[in-house]
């Protein structure tokens, strides 16, 4: 009983980082459309901006976060402006290609800046044990589980009650007719991009104090985020996060009760079972496109 | 047309099948390492061993009055990649020998290739028993395997740390497997009892799942199999999680950049090492003087390993007196190499034996060597079985 108890506990908070995690693609793959494979890489590129800004220029860890989004929020406008929207309505091969590119690229420049080494991001609470009970965790996971859903909540009331996010869901929408109504549709473009960057750059950064990160981290992070953005519905936060945790208990239970060293097959048979049974996702509003 | 397109193609083929008529003013030599990836870090640091390596040896006047070229090709731990970078040495740089492929299963699916094309390869890593058991008249290992580094450290162990119930940890590959079960094996013969066997997969993150059922097992000690990165994750959320017990194991661990990036939680854990920087010796002493000085850290392991894996092989082309495949394979059998870490010889299967191994533990932030064993013949074993 306390082993099932500690189980789900450490389902719901490893859950909680893919819904955070997986929340930058939401926004870019689940409204852009754009099937970003360099996620992962943008992840990481998170992660390795706050240990630069932590260890190398001495910045606290808020400090750090604050110039790794700034930094990154850049990054991202640029990326779209540059060369996502060279291949915008072009279909998803051309985006596919592009973004698989650019996740080598920014992989091997990382790995030419800061070198295979790990690297670890001091966090703003110390990593002590916590117990609740049977439960064990640390400060820094609820303060890390408290924090995605700080994001999750902030990222949800920009798309809902903002005039960008207005602008966002109706130039997902339609384009075309955005832009009748005089919406700078390739601003709104290049924000959301920022913005899912933004996001996917944070999670790096606050996974980063929690575990360690290093530069080929990106792979296994996309791969995860592709598939709770499939099980939730694509473009749905509410999908994000029930995908997230519902992919992090799935985990969690399998490793403890069956084996530790098959945990990443669940996530390949959760996106199959739902490509069968339910191919828009759990929470998908979207219906086919005309 | 077609035959015009066709003509250089054959001549070049013609060429890759004798690049003894080649009149080549540098012996080649390839080696295949993990450069990107979970297991980055330690190919990187065997790479940097073996170009210390050559380039001592170059700076001493080379290889058959040669230089020496050392054109290193990334495999990234994976089948797939190394046996491409293998046929990328050996077809386009004309190799003559290979060196490497790190992870026990990129190296087994390289073997292949190596006798195809009839090309000497060592291994400075790879430890899994089987690989040497394949008959490939090729392929030689500079490593010990899990199974003789089990039985050498058992006795040692269960002597030192006093253990009665042990719990098995592994990564999810043929190395992480092959050593759990190898100790676990060993430490049974000793009367050790096994609380759990379980793995985990390259680049996993978050280990509380495995705690829970480790914790929940009543061990009193951990054996790990694992390397930089994936180890000082999990032993740095052992310790968060509040778990008690006496870690041990194998892989990367007794180095400066395990302890740096572990911090704290490296304190008293145990290693079972082939090499660890303050090992006794003269030898030892020099060589850790020159890779400092190259690259201003203590070598750990795999630097080691790259170093002595590249210095076996350059002794026996220097050996074969050219660079004939088979003449080659001949110099590596008559190996009786003085390494920092003991002195390496091969067995007819190709397994190397006889150098030393180091049971260390982390203390102040260094390791100290508890006890140092030897890596003995396994042919010779069989015999006194037991000891």
């Amino acid at each position: 009983m306390d082993m099932l108890l500690q189980f789900i506990a450490n389902g719901l908070v490893s859950g909680a980082f893919y819904a955070l995690s997986a929340l930058g693609l939401t926004l870019i793959f689940g409204l852009m459309r754009v099937v970003n494979f360099a996620h992962g890489e943008l992840y990481m590129l998170g992660g390795v901006m706050g240990w630069l800004a932590t260890t190398v220029l001495g910045l606290n860890f808020f400090a750090g976060l604050a110039l790794t989004l700034a930094v990154m929020g850049a990054c991202g406008w640029l990326v779209d402006r540059f060369l996502i929207e060279r291949v915008r309505d072009q279909g998803e091969e051309p985006s596919i290609l592009l973004t698989i590119g650019l996740s080598i690229f920014l992989t091997n420049t990382a790995l030419l800046l800061v070198g295979t080494a790990p690297l670890t991001i001091e966090g703003p609470l110390p990593n002590k044990p916590v117990f609740l009970g049977p439960v064990v965790l640390t400060e820094l996971r609820v303060f890390a589980v408290a924090a995605c859903a700080v994001l999750i909540l902030a990222a949800h009331l920009v798309i809902r009650h903002t005039r960008l996010g207005r602008a966002m869901r109706a130039t997902f929408q339609d384009p075309m007719a955005a832009r009748l109504a005089g919406i700078n549709t390739a601003r709104v473009y290049a924000s959301t991009f920022a913005l899912g960057t933004m996001l996917a750059a944070s999670a790096g950064m606050l996974l980063g104090s929690i575990y360690s990160t290093h530069v080929s981290a990106g792979g296994l992070v996309s791969l995860k985020a592709f598939v709770v953005v499939i099980l939730g519905g694509m473009g749905s936060f509410a999908g994000a996060i029930v995908g997230g945790l519902l992919l992090g208990l799935a985990e969690a239970l399998w490793g403890g009760y069956i084996s530790t060293g098959t945990v990443d097959i669940i996530g390949f048979i959760i996106v199959i079972l739902t490509l069968i049974f339910k191919p828009y996702g759990l929470f998908s509003t979207q219906v086919e496109r005309a | 047309m077609r035959k015009q397109i066709l003509a250089p193609i054959m001549a070049t083929a013609l060429l890759a099948c004798a690049p003894a008529l080649q009149a080549q003013d540098t012996v080649k030599i390839g080696l295949i390492q993990p450069l990107t990836g979970s297991v980055a870090y330690n190919g990187t640091a065997d790479a940097n061993g073996a170009r210390l390596a050559v380039k001592q040896r170059n700076a001493a006047g080379g290889i058959l009055g040669k230089q020496v070229e050392l054109i290193i090709e990334d495999g990234q731990c994976s089948p797939a990649n190394s046996v491409n970078a293998a046929e990328k040495l050996i077809q386009r740089d004309q190799v003559v020998a290979l060196v490497g492929a790190f992870c026990s299963s990129a190296t087994s699916a390289v073997m292949p290739v190596a006798g195809k094309y009839k090309t000497p390869f060592l291994t400075g890593v790879s430890s899994e028993a089987s690989l040497t058991e394949k008959g490939n008249p090729y392929f030689f290992r500079s490593a010990e395997t899990d199974a003789l580094l089990g039985q050498a450290f058992s006795r040692l162990i269960v002597d030192n740390l006093g253990l009665k119930k042990v719990a098995y940890i592994g990564v999810n590959d043929d190395w992480g497997r092959g050593s759990a079960k190898a100790f676990e094996q060993e430490l049974s013969s000793h009367g050790v009892e096994t609380t759990l066997v379980e793995y985990f997969n390259h680049g996993a993150t978050d280990f509380y799942t495995l705690l829970t059922k480790l914790r929940g097992s009543g061990a009193d000690g951990v054996f790990v199999a694992a390397e930089t990165q994936d180890g000082s994750t999990l032993v740095k959320q052992i310790k968060q999680f509040g778990i008690d017990m006496d870690v041990f194991g194998v892989g990367s661990w007794a180095t400066s950049d395990f302890i740096k990036i572990t911090g704290e939680a490296a304190e008293g854990i145990y290693a079972a090492v082939p090499y660890v920087s303050n090992l006794p010796g003269e030898r030892n002493q020099r060589f850790v003087e020159d890779y400092s000085a190259a690259y201003d850290h203590a070598p750990g392991k795999y630097a080691a390993a790259g170093y002595n894996s590249l210095n076996i092989m350059m002794d026996a082309i220097q050996r074969a007196g050219g660079t004939d495949a088979d003449a080659i394979v001949d110099g590596l059998h008559a190996t009786d190499y003085q390494a920092p870490n003991g002195r390496y010889r091969f067995t007819a299967k190709g397994q190397g034996y006889g150098f030393e191994a180091a049971l260390v533990q982390i203390r102040d932030g260094h390791t100290e060597v508890v006890a140092t064993t030897r890596i003995a013949d396994p042919e010779a074993n069989h015999a006194k079985d037991g000891q």
